[in-house]
């Protein structure tokens, strides 16, 4: 292994780091929901290492599987933000304060 | 002397993945964000290639940025959002948002010690994996290829149905309700 398996993780913590500011801080929905993509990707770094470092394929397996359900989570959010967007236009999320006591 | 350029384009685009990641989740106009997290997809690509987890990269570049990102892009152009950038970038609540995420980094930070290391986890294949890889000449697409139509073709199928399930999902969900 070219690297120490601590140095992808410590990158792989950084990018979830910087994933997890984006979508506490960010207003604009679609943004939000672009930070969970750079979350699931620094997750799937981990993994890599992990199958790289132990020598397992099964890692790149589970890493297959979450780029399948993110690609399933981009086409629901999607959707909810397209039948969110008609009843109320515009994309950030302090707009939405309807259900707020 | 291949080890150390390795290293070096390891180094490379690690800085340049958490670069593109910074400026994504900080620029105004969301398109910029979104070719900036297309940057950070790619450069991601590169490190899978390091880690010797070449369809793993192959996936990332057509799953994930070719489709999904362009996907995203093309939702956001459909919705055209013109006074996005007048609008505050972050909540009022942004520094707590640094200090979560700055807590989620420290915890990662911390796990990484408590590690076990090849010979402690116990896996008895590891080595057996690793000759496998050696005379296989097409490398870990095939062990992948192997895994994945083998013990793994339940959850492989099972993925499909999730998918179904995301089509159909997203569908009903942006379709416009007609008065019947």
């Amino acid at each position: 292994m070219i690297v120490p398996v601590g140095v992808v993780l410590g990158l792989s913590g950084v990018l979830f780091a910087i994933g997890a500011f984006g979508f506490l801080a960010r207003r604009n929905i679609i943004l939000m929901i672009v930070s969970i993509e750079v979350m699931l990707n620094a997750v799937n770094l981990s993994l890599a290492g992990f199958s790289r470092h132990l020598e397992d394929p099964r890692g790149q397996i589970l890493a297959l599987f979450v780029i399948a359900v993110a690609a399933a989570e981009a086409g629901v959010g999607l959707g909810l933000i397209i039948a969110l967007n008609r009843n109320k236009p515009g994309a950030s999320v302090a707009d939405l304060n309807e259900l707020k006591g | 002397m291949t080890l150390l350029v390795a290293q070096a384009a390891f180094y490379y685009m690690a800085a340049a993945s958490v670069a593109s990641a910074l400026l994504a989740v900080t620029r105004r106009n969301p398109v910029h964000s979104m070719l900036w997290v297309l940057a950070l997809f790619l450069h991601v690509a590169g490190i899978f290639l390091l880690l010797d987890a070449e369809f793993l990269a192959a996936v990332q570049v057509v799953v994930y940025a070719g489709a999904i990102l362009v996907f995203y892009l093309f939702v956001l152009m459909l919705l055209d959002l013109p006074g996005e950038e007048a609008r505050p970038r972050f909540g009022a609540h942004w520094p707590l948002a640094v200090a979560g995420a700055l807590g989620f980094a420290a915890v990662i930070w911390l796990a990484q010690f408590e590690m076990p290391t090849v010979a402690e986890a116990g896996l008895a294949t590891a080595t057996a994996g690793l000759e496998a890889a050696e005379s296989s000449p097409l490398g870990s697409v095939r062990d992948v290829g192997h895994e994945l139509f083998g013990p793994f073709a339940l959850p492989f199928e099972m993925a499909s149905l999730v998918l179904l399930a995301a089509i159909v999902g997203a569908v009903v969900l942006a379709r416009r309700r007609t008065k019947s």
